[in-house]
């Protein structure tokens, strides 16, 4: 089965078969292939088979569709051309069956891994922006990046508040502890505070804290306004804007 | 304090060549891998500039040659930390220097990361998307951010983090040795407790091996070398797409009183303090 390949200079995006449908190519979601790009028309082009025969089709788009570095309306195209829609490449390439070597037959499971290409200043700050403007719209992005911090209600510690911008937090009587504990009786470390992609997690060492009066039992997502007990100390987690 | 160390580097089922290089050097507890990137053997060239640089920067600086820092030491760090970022600094040079004398060179490039050790301090640096893991009291925590674009994306709000981990953006670095004059280092230190297992491994392990798979096999083996020979083989077993190399290094605190030393001569498990081995060696 011929196959399109979404490349942006080098690197290969993704890889879509043509079947009896037509792929169509733009910048809105529901495309079979999404090109996020502002340079790329909500529905740009598209691909499809005419009596056996490839064609590509641009679908009144602003900026134009081009094989081979020609603008087209509409062409037949094969394997080995190569469509520009914007800044990203789509290759058209027809012997597919042939190119399967060694996984034939077995599900793959892990992403396509591709050569790794490093991007250069420009390219990249394209892309950058282009994912700093998609992320403002995205429902998630204000939880992204935020900076929770530790408050102590109660205890000895070497501050009364702490930020937690590291990746890894220890709170304990540890030199390298970032929330060092005072007393006596301190254990080493009490408890950990690990910053992940999601959020912040507590996590165990070899104690035991809790979270809003509870044991933990494994590393446990931290909310706004959690009350954490460890190593003799209280503290409250809060995201602060 | 003692380390036990496990290290295993392999081509994969796909590629030819392996591309990825490592150096361990057990009397500084200091530990480097690099991935290559750039094709033919320039892949390969690149990453070995990086572990030798890095290796020979620090091997100088604990030998009291005083080599002098290629990149401004911070005073929030450690000694240690601030000449593991200079190395990666100066490895970035070399690479970018032998890329510009030997044009068929050009474009070669490589991730690095770095891990120095000194009783219960880690210190870690890292450019590119190898990682650095730590597994405590069960649980496997990530101590490095990747510098490809599909992390960057999911920073930014755009991809979740599920998607960024299968997504084809990660074969596109943002930052990477080589490639430019100047390179950005991340830099980090961590408090290390009896019983941490800590994974250096390059993208061939995790694109490849689910996470909780990666944190079972570090809970279950006996041994660091163990650990690190079942990754290997669970990526080849997940496909093997890429090159793979793993650094195992399990931590023991306190065993430097008379007793420890007794339990680890039974163990009979001790190096001799002046070897250091690579991805070349036997």
């Amino acid at each position: 089965m011929a196959r399109l390949i979404l490349k942006f200079d080098a690197a290969v995006l993704q890889e879509v078969p043509i079947g009896a449908r037509p792929v169509s190519i733009g910048r809105a979601p529901d495309n079979d292939i999404p090109v996020d790009n502002l340079a790329v028309s909500n529905y740009h082009a598209r691909v499809y088979a005419e009596a056996g025969q490839l064609m590509v089709e641009d679908l009144n788009s602003l900026n134009g569709t081009f094989l081979n570095n020609k603008r087209v309306e509409r062409a037949a195209i094969r394997s080995g051309d190569a469509i520009l829609i914007g800044k990203h490449q789509i290759l058209v390439d027809e012997e597919h069956d042939a190119a399967l070597p060694l996984d034939a037959g077995r599900k793959v499971a892990a992403p396509i891994v591709n050569e790794t290409v490093m991007l250069q200043t420009k390219q990249r700050r394209e892309l950058l922006q282009q994912a700093a403007a998609a992320g403002e719209s995205s429902q998630f992005a204000p939880a992204r990046g935020r900076v929770a911090s530790l408050i102590v209600l109660r205890g000895k510690t070497d501050q009364k508040d702490y930020p937690l911008s590291s990746r890894l937090t220890v709170i304990g009587k540890s030199e390298m502890a970032t929330v060092r504990l005072r007393g006596w009786f301190a254990p080493q470390v009490a408890a950990q505070i690990s910053k992940r992609e999601d959020g912040y997690y507590l996590g165990l060492t070899n104690r035991v804290p809790r979270v809003n009066g509870k044991r933990i039992s494994g590393p446990t997502r931290l909310n706004d306004g959690d009350l954490i007990e460890a190593g003799g100390v209280e503290l409250m987690f809060l995201y602060r804007d | 304090m003692r380390v036990d160390i496990g290290a295993r580097t392999d081509v994969g089922r796909v590629r030819s060549n392996n591309e990825d290089s490592y150096r361990v050097v057990p009397a500084l507890n200091l530990f480097v891998l690099s991935d290559g990137m750039g094709g033919k053997a320039h892949g390969e060239a690149a990453s070995a500039i990086a572990v030798e640089t890095v290796a020979a920067h620090c091997l100088q600086a604990a030998h009291n040659v005083h080599p002098p820092f290629f990149s401004k030491p911070r005073p929030n760090f450690s000694e240690k930390t601030n000449r593991l970022a200079s190395a990666v600094h100066w490895a970035n040079r070399k690479i970018h220097l032998d890329a510009a004398r030997n044009p068929r060179r050009r474009g070669m490039g490589a991730t690095v990361l770095a891990a120095w050790i000194d009783g219960e301090h880690l210190s870690l640096v890292h450019v590119g998307d190898s990682r650095a893991y730590l597994l405590r009291a069960g649980a496997l925590e990530q101590l490095t951010a990747d510098h490809s674009l599909a992390a960057e994306r999911a920073r930014r709000g755009y991809l979740t983090y599920q998607q960024a981990e299968t997504s084809a953006l990660q074969s596109v670095l943002l930052r990477a040795l080589g490639t430019n004059e100047e390179v950005e280092v991340d830099a980090g230190e961590h408090l290390l407790l009896d019983g941490d297992a800590v994974l250096l491994c390059t993208d061939g392990l995790t694109r490849m091996v689910p996470r909780h798979e990666i944190a079972s096999t570090l809970i279950t083996c006996p041994s660091a070398q163990a650990a690190a020979d079942r990754l290997v083989a669970l990526a080849s077993d997940h496909g093997g797409r890429d090159n793979v190399t793993v650094l195992v290094l399990f931590i023991e605190m306190g065993g430097d009183s008379a007793l420890g030393r007794l339990r680890r001569w039974f163990r009979g498990s001790s190096r001799p303090p002046d070897a250091t081995f690579s991805a070349g060696d036997p």
